[in-house]
């Protein structure tokens, strides 16, 4: 923090307290104000009141902005065995083994895309406010190639690169992402979203997912306990849930279309959360129960529901996913006494409601027993298909949508860069027939909830 | 590849951009600090730091808290502190509005404006 105030010519004084601060006793903090600055060794209260009374020094007096240096196209050549040290000691990947991004690689990879190679793709940081660093298709070529990803991947990498989100934003709360593609490209580069998206059984998805956190690592600066401060980290960020969405086994339209997008555009969509909760079986009923008994940062919740789930929901009555949406808004009410009771709505949630920031104003305002949505919209819910109908089941997770990208914006005019024998791993057995999976017939009237039509 | 021969290869690196982010708008939406598209940024220009005071005594002082969880009883214990060991500084604690994110100009103004001789903002989450 007082290194990125400098490098923006604004020397701001900052002592700073131990730490965590959120969810400790009064007695530790104030353990914490009379206790000494654990970067100085010093009295907190001594650096406090000097920073408030000691004369500017000069450098204060004459700020001047701080500029990183630029780095070189080409390390210095070096072993295959000494670079890929360098690589590991530098931080520069993520722990795995890379591909080294030697030229003629690199320049394999740049032919799956028609952009030249000095285009600007976009900004990247993993904090809000330092400095962003910028990147070209060249760069992000290298790291796709580091990623071990073939030039037919290039056009979703570059995607993700043009969406500048990086996938490990620095929080001290340690982000989870997923990202999934939508479209026709899902099935060109052999994306797999059926039995075990998202395990490790496919390449397209492991190597697409990985570069995203390489682009993390090497352009937004991700270095642990310097800027990323989360402190258990996310294991999702090895590959960050990348998969495709199960378009053709889904009931609904798919999650690009509802998005905005045609549905014969190829798409990435992002999500931020934290957690992935628990597996839960049965209806929308079950799913607004669930989502009741959590407490909520952001009221987002994403489901990724097998595709027999999404059948299912329309056999209960919901004709888009939308329609199951609002119903599972309504239905997942929770006492505002019981609301406000968690540390993190006493933290956040409650402050919002003294400034008189709604709803939370008056929500504080309710007794206890009354009932609110903390999932204010339908728009705070999400539903995406994937797997491959070997289990009814669905997964909750906190993640809230960011964005959606155009794929197609990277693709070559000519057509995906394919190689002559594309690198698949083996596919997954799946019913040939359709015949698998529950039929609609089978799903009990008795439990059907009634759609809400208001939006 | 023989090991070792030696091999060129390119820095994976990204480079300074000379664009920065910055604290979002007063009226963005919390959920604006998920998408680089509604983070606001700018270029930067170097921000001479205002004079020091000479002492606290008599003196008021704000304790802004940003809002992180735990700002709030970090800033009360902050003020007991001052009550006991320097019972001659006045302090006034406010709490910036909206979120962690956000910019809040009309208290940077207020504390300006009603005799703020010092502020002490914290703390991060």
């Amino acid at each position: 923090m007082e290194r990125n105030a400098r490098t923006r010519g604004t020397p701001l004084r900052f002592s700073f307290p131990l730490y965590p601060v959120v969810g400790m006793s009064r007695a530790v903090l104030r353990q914490y104000i009379e206790g000494n600055d654990p970067i100085t060794s010093e009295p907190l209260m001594n650096e406090v009141i000097g920073a408030l009374t000691a004369p500017l020094t000069e450098k204060e007096k004459h700020p001047t902005t701080v500029r990183k240096p630029r780095h070189p196209r080409l390390l210095a050549t070096d072993t295959a065995e000494n670079l890929h040290r360098q690589f590991i000691e530098n931080g520069w990947t993520d722990g795995l083994p890379i591909v080294l991004p030697t030229e003629a690689r690199v320049a394999e990879m740049l032919t799956g895309t028609d952009h030249p190679a000095d285009e600007i793709v976009g900004r990247m940081i993993i904090t809000t406010h330092q400095e962003k660093m910028e990147y070209t298709v060249e760069k992000v070529a290298a790291i796709a190639v580091m990623a071990g990803a073939r030039p037919e991947h290039f056009p979703v990498i570059l995607a993700l690169a043009a969406s500048q989100e990086p996938s490990m934003p620095s929080s001290t709360t340690s982000w989870g992402r997923m990202m999934i593609v939508n479209g026709p490209i899902r099935n060109e580069i052999g994306m797999n979203c059926g039995t075990g998206a998202l395990s490790p059984f496919n390449l397209a998805n492991a190597v697409i997912g990985r570069a995203w956190t390489l682009m993390s690592i090497n352009f937004a600066e991700a270095r642990a306990g310097e800027n990323f401060m989360a402190t258990f980290g996310h294991n999702t960020n090895y590959n960050n849930m990348c998969c495709g969405e199960n378009e053709e086994l889904s009931a609904y339209e798919p999650f690009h279309v509802q998005r905005g997008f045609r549905a014969d555009e190829s798409v990435v969509s992002l999500f931020r959360g934290w957690n992935v909760l628990n597996f839960g079986i049965g209806s929308a009923k079950e799913m607004a129960h669930v989502i009741s008994t959590f407490g909520v940062m952001y009221p987002a919740v994403t489901f990724v529901v097998d595709p027999l789930v999404a059948k299912n929901l329309r056999a209960e009555g919901f004709k888009t996913k939308r329609d199951a949406c609002r119903w599972i808004v309504e239905n997942s009410r929770v006492p505002v006494g019981h609301y406000f009771e968690g540390e993190m709505q006493a933290g956040m949630a409650a402050a919002l409601a003294k400034q008189g920031i709604e709803p939370f104003a008056s929500w504080a305002k309710l007794p206890k027993e009354a009932l609110i949505a903390p999932r204010r919209s339908a728009d705070d819910i999400n539903f995406i298909v994937v797997g491959g109908e070997t289990n009814p089941m669905w997964i909750t997770t906190d993640f809230a949508y960011t964005q959606s990208v155009s794929i197609d914006n990277w693709r070559p005019k000519a057509g995906l860069r394919r190689d002559p024998k594309p690198l698949r791993m083996p596919a997954p057995v799946t019913c040939r027939d359709g015949m698998c999976g529950i039929p609609e017939v089978a799903v009990a009237k008795a439990d059907k909830p009634e759609p809400v039509d208001a939006d | 590849m023989e090991q070792s021969s030696k091999v060129s290869v390119l820095d994976p690196r990204g480079q300074p951009s000379g664009v920065f982010g910055r604290r979002l708008d007063a009226q963005s939406k919390p959920s604006d600090i998920l998408n680089p598209a509604t983070q606001p940024s700018s270029d930067v220009k170097p921000i001479t730091m205002a004079p020091r005071l000479n002492s606290l005594d008599g003196k008021t002082v704000y304790l802004v808290e940003t809002g992180f969880g735990g700002s709030f009883e970090f800033m009360q214990e902050l003020q007991d502190w001052f009550s006991r060991n320097m019972p001659s500084v006045k302090t006034l604690i406010r709490h910036k509005r909206g979120t962690m994110f956000t910019d809040d100009p009309d208290l940077w103004r207020e504390i300006k404006s009603s005799g703020g001789c010092a502020a002490i903002l914290g703390v991060g989450g």
